[in-house]
Order: C-alpha cells, then sequence, then structure tokens
C-alpha cells in the first residue's frame, strides 16, 4: 500500500509549552488511522497542523508524495485535506446543499445555480450512502444527520484525507454505526480516515492501525487488529488500567432525592423538561442516559437550584427546595459535579485552595461564619490534593494551568469532601483521561457504599453501563423508561436514547412513560 | 479556552504598571516640548508639589475624595461590577450631609456622626437601588448607575438653587453649616475626614483578604457562575456591595461638605472629577484594593503636582489628566494585545 499522508518531526511550541515534539505520523492511502492520547497528549494540536490551521515550528508534511506548506486550511483543503469538528461549523437556517456549497457554489450566468448544486449534493450523499435531504433546513436535523453534512462538505471539496475529531462524542450507538459504515464507503473508494477518539472499543472496532501520543510524543505505532484495548492503554497511560469497575450490588436505603411533575419551559416552545418524576434513594447510583440536549443540563439544574423550574416540587433529604436557591439546596445535602468544570465548576484564575475553599466558606474549620481562617483554607486544599492526587505544584498556583483530568480531580475532590447524602454528578468524566475515569469511577462508587445516594448524567453509555444500579433514559425532555441495570445493555439504551421505545423490546417490570 | 481566561484576568503584573507610567510620562513630556515647555521643569514642579514635606497636607488632602472614590469603584469592581454613578452618590451624600448638619436638632459631635451616618445611607441606598434593578428587572448596572446620577445631581441643583438657597449669596448653595457640625481640624487643610477614610481603606482591605464576604466576591469576580453554583447568593451579594460602595461615595461626599466646603455649593463635588480619577484608579489596579489604593495616591499626587505645575510655569495642569489617560490607555492596550494573541 501506498503512503498517503507523512508528517515528519512535527514540533509546535507555545511559549514553555511544547505540544508536539517530533511527532512522525504515516498515514496508507484508504486506510483508517486512530490517533490516540489522553487530554493534552498532543493530538489535538497535530491535527491542527495536519489540516492547515496551525503553523509547525519544525518538520514536514509530505501528502501524496509532494511536500506542503500550508499557509492556512484553505491552502490544506485544496491539496485535498477535510475535517469534521467537534463542534459543527454549519449554518443551522440554511440548507443541507446551502451548507454544503457554499464558497464553492456552481454558477449559471453569475447566479447560483440553485438546482446543480442541490442535484451535486444529492448525488454526492448517495454515491456514499449519506441519507440526507439536501434541501432539509440544517436546524431541523438530528446531530447525526448534520455530522453527515459536515461529511459531505468535506467530499464536496474532494477531501482525499478527511480528519474526524471525536466524531462519535454525540451520537447514539445507532447513528455511531451509521458513521462506521460510510467510513467504511469512503475506505473502499480509497479514501483515507484519520479517527481521534478517547473510545478504545470505537478504535477496536473501525481502525487499521493506531498512533498513540503521550506527553507530545509518538509512544507506539499498533495494527489494530494484533493489538488489544488494554495494550494501547498501556501506551497511553504508560500502565494497565482497570477497565471495568469494582462494585458490590446496591442496597438503597430511603430516598433522598425526590422530584414531582417537574418541568422547563422554554419561551414559546414545549418544554425542555417536561414532567419528570424520580427519586433516588440512599446507597444507588442512578443512570441518566440520554443523548445530549434531550433536556439532561436543563433538569439538572432545575434539581440544583440553578434554575428556577417552571413546574413541580423538588426535595432534598425531606427538605422542599423547590425554588430555593442554591445555597438552601447544598444546606439540604447538595453536593454537585457540574458538566463543565471550567465555566462552572472552578474559578480558573483563583489558586487550588480558593477553588477547594468553595461551598466550605461559612462554616468551621474554615471560618466563623464571617472570618476566614486563612491557615484552614491551606490544610484544608493541601489535605485534598493529597488524598485526591491533583497534580499540582502548590496549592496557592491557579488552576486554569491544569490539565483537564486534574481539573475535573479538584471538582470531585471540593464535592465528594462534603460528605453530603446527595451527589448529583454530571458528565464527571467528559474529556477525561483514562488514568483520570479509573480514579472518578472508584470513588463513585465509593460514595455510593459510604451510603450516598448518587445521580450520574452521562451521555457516554459504557459509564452508565458501568456505574449505574438503575437507569432512566431521557428523551426529548421526559423520562422515557426506566430500567435496572441488569436489563440495560447498550442496544437497549440504545434505541431508548434515539425515542424507540416499542423497539427496545422491554421485558416486564420495567416502566416505560 | 480555559487558556485564554486566564490570561485576560487582570492581575496586577509589575512590569506592565511602571511601563505604563513611563510611556505616559515620554508622552506627556512631547507635549509639552511640542507646545514649547520644558518637559523636565515640568515635572519637577509636579514631583516638588507632590511630595516636598510642605506639600504633603495639600497632597493628603485631596487625596481623602480621590482614595475615597477609587474604593467606591473598586469594591464592585473585585466583584466584576461596574458602579458609573459615582457622581450622583456623591451629590447626595454631600447634600443630606449638608441638610443634616444644618436641620437636626443635635449637639456638636452627634451632629457630625449624624450627619455623616445620613449621607452613607442616603448614598448607598441610591447605589443599590441600580443592583436591585438589575437583580429583579434586568437593567444592566454599568448603564443604570450611570443614568441614575443624572437626576440625583439635577434634583440636588434644583434643590440648592431655589427651595434651599442661601438668599444671603448669588449662588447656587445652601446657608453654611454650624461650627458644631464641621470636621475637627488636625492641622492646616487636614481633617479628621483623613483618619475616617483611612479606616475605611483598612476595613475594605481587611474585607477584602480577610472575611468570608471578601472571598465571595473575589470568586465572584473571577467567575460569577462559579460563585453562584458553589453557593454564594450573587442577587443580595450584589445589593450589598452596592450599598458599601454607595455609602463610601457619601461619606466622600459627607467628609468634603463637613470638613472643606461647609455647605453644599452646586457643582462644586463634581468639578474636580474624582469619581473618574477613582475609577481609572480602581481599574489601574483590576479592583485589587491594596493596588487601587496605591493607584488612587498616584493619581492624587500627579493631580496636586499639577496644580503647583501651574502656579511655577505657564504649563496647565490639564497635563496630569492628559498622563492620567495615557496611562490607562497603555495599559488597555496591554490587555487587548494579550486577548489577541491568544
Amino acid at each position: 500500500m501506498t503512503i498517503e499522508l507523512e508528517a515528519t518531526g512535527i514540533v509546535k511550541r507555545y511559549g514553555p509549552l511544547v505540544a508536539n515534539d517530533h511527532v512522525d505520523l504515516s498515514v496508507l492511502r484508504g486506510e483508517v488511522h486512530a490517533v490516540m492520547g489522553e487530554n493534552g497528549a498532543g493530538k489535538s494540536t497535530l491535527m491542527s497542523i495536519l489540516y492547515g490551521m496551525q503553523q509547525p515550528d519544525a518538520g514536514r508534511i509530505v501528502l501524496r508524495g509532494a511536500e506542503m506548506h500550508y499557509r492556512s486550511a484553505l491552502d490544506a483543503i485544496g491539496a485535498g485535506m477535510g475535517m469534521v469538528h467537534q463542534a459543527f461549523k454549519l449554518f443551522n437556517s440554511l440548507t443541507v446543499w446551502e451548507n454544503v456549497v457554499y464558497g464553492m457554489e456552481p454558477t449559471r450566468f453569475g447566479f447560483i445555480d440553485r438546482r446543480e448544486a442541490a442535484r451535486r449534493v444529492a448525488a454526492l450523499a448517495e454515491r456514499y450512502r449519506l441519507q440526507v435531504d439536501p434541501n432539509a433546513v440544517v436546524g431541523r436535523l438530528s446531530v447525526g444527520v448534520r455530522q453527515r453534512v459536515e461529511i459531505l462538505k468535506a467530499l464536496y471539496r474532494d477531501a482525499r484525507v478527511l480528519i474526524l475529531d471525536e466524531p462519535t462524542a454525540v451520537l447514539t450507538p445507532q447513528e455511531r454505526d451509521g458513521l462506521f459504515d460510510i467510513i467504511r464507503y469512503l475506505t473502499a473508494d480509497d479514501r483515507t480516515i484519520l479517527f481521534v477518539t478517547h473510545k478504545l472499543h470505537e478504535v477496536m472496532a473501525i481502525t487499521d492501525r493506531v498512533t498513540v501520543l503521550r506527553d507530545s510524543k509518538v509512544v507506539d505505532r499498533m495494527v489494530t487488529s494484533e493489538t488489544s484495548a488494554r495494550e494501547i492503554i498501556r501506551a497511553m497511560t504508560g500502565r494497565a488500567v482497570n477497565l471495568t469497575v469494582e462494585k458490590s450490588p446496591a442496597n438503597p436505603g430511603a430516598v433522598v432525592l425526590e422530584a414531582r411533575g417537574l418541568t422547563v419551559a422554554t419561551d414559546g416552545g414545549k418544554p425542555v423538561v417536561d414532567r419528570v418524576d424520580l427519586a433516588i434513594r440512599a446507597g444507588e447510583i442512578v443512570g441518566i442516559a440520554g443523548v445530549a440536549g434531550n433536556g439532561q443540563t436543563e433538569l439538572i439544574e432545575a434539581l440544583t437550584g440553578l434554575r428556577i423550574s417552571d413546574g413541580g416540587t423538588v426535595s432534598i433529604h425531606g427538605t422542599d427546595v423547590t425554588a430555593l436557591d442554591v445555597e438552601r439546596h447544598r444546606d439540604a445535602g447538595l453536593a454537585y459535579i457540574p458538566e463543565d468544570r471550567a465555566t462552572t465548576g472552578t474559578a480558573l484564575a483563583a489558586s487550588a485552595a480558593d477553588n477547594l475553599a468553595m461551598g466550605f466558606q461559612r462554616k468551621p474549620p474554615l471560618s466563623n461564619g464571617s472570618l476566614l481562617d486563612r491557615n484552614a483554607v491551606t490544610s484544608h486544599a493541601k489535605t485534598l490534593i493529597e488524598r485526591f492526587g491533583v497534580k499540582i505544584g502548590s496549592e496557592q498556583l491557579a488552576v486554569g494551568t491544569l490539565s483537564g483530568g486534574n481539573l475535573q480531580k479538584v471538582v470531585v475532590a471540593r464535592e465528594l469532601s462534603h460528605r453530603a447524602p446527595l451527589l448529583i454528578a454530571e458528565q464527571p468524566t467528559r474529556g477525561v483521561d483514562v488514568g483520570a475515569i479509573e480514579f472518578i469511577h472508584g470513588q463513585l462508587v465509593a460514595e455510593r457504599d459510604r451510603g450516598g445516594a448518587v445521580l450520574l448524567v452521562s451521555a457516554e453509555l459504557t459509564e452508565i453501563l458501568a456505574l449505574a444500579d438503575r437507569v432512566l433514559v431521557m428523551f426529548d425532555g421526559r423520562i422515557l423508561a426506566e430500567l435496572p441495570a441488569a436489563e440495560a445493555d447498550e442496544e437497549t439504551l440504545g434505541l431508548l436514547m434515539a425515542g424507540r421505545v416499542r423497539d427496545a423490546h422491554l421485558t416486564d417490570g420495567t416502566e416505560a412513560a | 479556552m480555559s487558556e485564554r481566561s486566564v490570561r485576560t484576568t487582570r492581575l496586577p503584573q509589575i512590569p506592565a504598571v511602571p511601563l505604563a507610567i513611563g510611556i505616559g510620562i515620554l508622552i506627556g513630556g512631547l507635549l509639552v516640548l511640542a507646545s514649547g515647555g520644558d518637559p523636565i521643569a515640568a515635572y519637577r514642579e509636579i514631583l516638588i508639589g507632590a511630595l516636598a514635606p510642605a506639600n504633603w497636607p495639600n497632597t493628603l488632602n485631596w487625596a481623602v475624595p480621590l482614595v475615597g472614590m477609587t474604593l467606591v469603584a473598586a469594591l464592585p469592581l473585585r466583584g466584576g461590577m461596574v458602579n458609573l454613578g459615582g457622581d450622583g452618590q456623591l451629590v447626595i451624600g454631600g447634600l443630606v450631609a449638608a441638610l443634616a448638619a444644618l436641620y437636626l436638632p443635635l449637639p456638636g459631635p452627634l451632629l457630625i456622626t449624624a450627619s455623616i451616618l445620613c449621607a452613607m445611607i442616603a448614598s448607598g441606598l441610591y447605589a443599590s437601588l441600580a443592583a436591585w434593578g438589575e437583580t429583579r428587572f434586568g437593567i444592566p448596572m454599568l448603564i443604570s448607575t450611570l443614568l441614575l446620577s443624572y437626576p440625583a445631581i439635577g434634583v440636588a441643583s434644583y434643590l440648592v438653587g431655589f427651595p434651599l438657597r442661601d438668599m444671603a449669596t448669588g449662588l447656587a448653595q445652601t446657608r453654611m453649616i454650624p461650627d458644631a457640625a464641621r470636621l475637627p481640624v488636625i492641622s492646616g487643610p487636614l481633617n479628621i475626614g483623613l483618619i475616617l477614610m483611612i479606616v475605611v481603606a483598612i476595613a475594605v482591605v481587611f474585607y477584602d483578604r480577610r472575611t468570608v464576604g471578601g472571598y465571595e466576591l473575589r470568586m465572584r469576580g473571577l467567575n460569577a457562575k462559579f460563585a453562584g453554583y458553589g453557593g454564594v447568593r450573587l442577587a443580595s451579594q450584589q445589593v450589598r456591595v452596592m450599598f458599601a460602595s454607595g455609602a463610601i461615595a457619601g461619606l466622600v461626599g459627607a467628609i468634603l461638605v463637613l470638613g472643606s466646603l461647609y455647605r453644599y455649593q452646586d457643582g462644586a463635588l463634581l468639578t474636580p472629577g474624582y469619581t473618574w480619577s477613582g475609577l481609572m484608579a480602581a481599574l489601574l489596579a483590576g479592583g485589587a484594593p491594596l493596588g487601587a489604593i496605591a493607584a488612587g495616591l498616584f493619581f492624587a499626587g500627579l493631580q496636586t503636582g499639577g496644580f503647583a505645575m501651574q502656579r511655577e510655569t505657564a504649563i496647565p495642569r490639564v497635563l496630569t489628566m492628559v498622563l492620567q489617560a495615557v496611562i490607562i490607555l497603555f495599559l488597555a492596550i496591554r490587555h487587548g494585545v494579550g486577548r489577541k494573541s491568544s
């Protein structure tokens, strides 16, 4: 097989930080090549260099035998590179074909030839079996279909090498399988795929070869069929990692969190959270599964007091906290790991000590209610940093310099140390490396075994399946189904997450709303 | 994203401030040179006027209201809020202090205390009105604080121009306040207003560093969403902080009226521009109280020196305002550049 894309000796520095340290990458024509690594290993930097968005400080890029010097992404696109970003770059108010041809419109007498444009897009979609209606408005399409539009955009510009950056993060398992089919059609046409991901089982399922980055360097190159998930993890982290979570059966106690008819309305539209009932007991982990954007975020905001709900009641540990502020939710027994550690969970410019003190500042030992005891703040921080293994030079340093996993540990450490009756953990391991995932999962199980009620929201099915004792599936603002962990598998949950209750073949004893 | 938000936070970076001051002095010097003056002489007069021991009382006397108004701006700024209504709050404080001193039937020290407290409460309430408007109705405080100044100034002007006017003079001003209501003099122009302001400054620094409220305000300034998530009650915090900020402005107004003007005079509190110099000093330090106080003292020295320079040379004192503006502009450029390169 011939080499399609070769990068040699790529170096990229940001001030004192070396993001890519003499990285070599060799990709064969027509293969699916995985680029793996923990957060901050240098994957994103490498991809943005290959796509012309960043210029390397040293190194060569050779595409189909010719050396490339990109000044911008436009040069790379012209040379046959395409990229589907994690956050789509689409005009939601325009149609599919308008999005696809944007910037390269077929014209007739100086005007856009709409019919020709739609025809070409339809032909392209047909050829690679991307099921898309060219005349549909993008804003009304599901996430999976929007991703196909992004792929069409790249194909319309005749991309020979397609970079997919964490493409499955927003997809249901069924949509993911659809994407894998598309990838197979593309490679059959001798197109090359660079697949950036965290998810091991996807690498095992679809890729031909793997390049692993660690600490800005390439540490290993493997042929997928000759390696195992364990070996890849070892290469990524430098050690063997426990993929499954050890836990004993749950021993649920009294109800700690109860919501009745909880509703969050939108202006004019239908409710984002629609009459949700739930009850979480002490000593159990309840998982909420669902594709991102089905009301989970708003539900959690309403449960934690960050948002005033438009109907229904919430009680924590017997206290009615409906319409009360966050502080009174916390007083009633809430600890909360928010979805976004950088914008909600921490103040990046504040020190680790200040970040870890939040929520403890009004009570002894950190204060007497009005005066802070600075020694207590410092020793509180030192204890948590040590107990949770946060890698930071000093508790006085700003947390903005920490990697994603370490920053998440700061949030997890603070919230768990409340030893509150209720813990709400929202996407607790999103964008976190394998080592930190293992640690955080262990902590959540320990919290449950201590007798805490844990509500876990995750878009990651493997996480739900590994941790939850009971699973609620959220779709379109409603709790669509509730099933015990024993009956939850990827197939069933996937169908439910797509709203297809009937296809899910729920057995007796499970509730479908 | 995380790197960007770290880089644009206004942590006082030591080299940037002297650099901006240096550039300001250079540009100011070139301006003097271009208009045919002697920059060396100009700066010498500023230095002598501000720092020669004989001139300390003048500088300090100027610093009391200026540092006061610096704290007025710095306190909300620490929590990421902007109080542009210093002028209105200052005027209300001055007027209420004058009226209390004129009309309250109280003996000496009690009269002073009561006048000051009335001024602080009135200004504090007026400032918290803007905060309440934002928390209750979503009116941005950046706009409402500024706009609320105009009715305050206008009504005060009307009151001293007509119903409360001192008919013995031709000016829009109240009668002189009784001797019992005047602040005791320390020496020369200095009165106990200086001590009051030192106490307030220490209290603000202490609040910022050692109290739960100061911690919560700082966290709000660094990330308001984080503070809210952590259980800080943002709405009541905003009202409380704005009350304190306005109360300090009221104190400044009271000190000026009871300590040096001895009456409320239309426009007299606003002409020196304490509010805006104070706001600039607070911005210079990014709201950090100690830095803001230092910047306020620096501006006070610069402006007092400006008066001396105007007396001794032909160069108008507006030069010092140019210096102030250039320094702030260069600091702003530094922030702007940092944002672009990330």
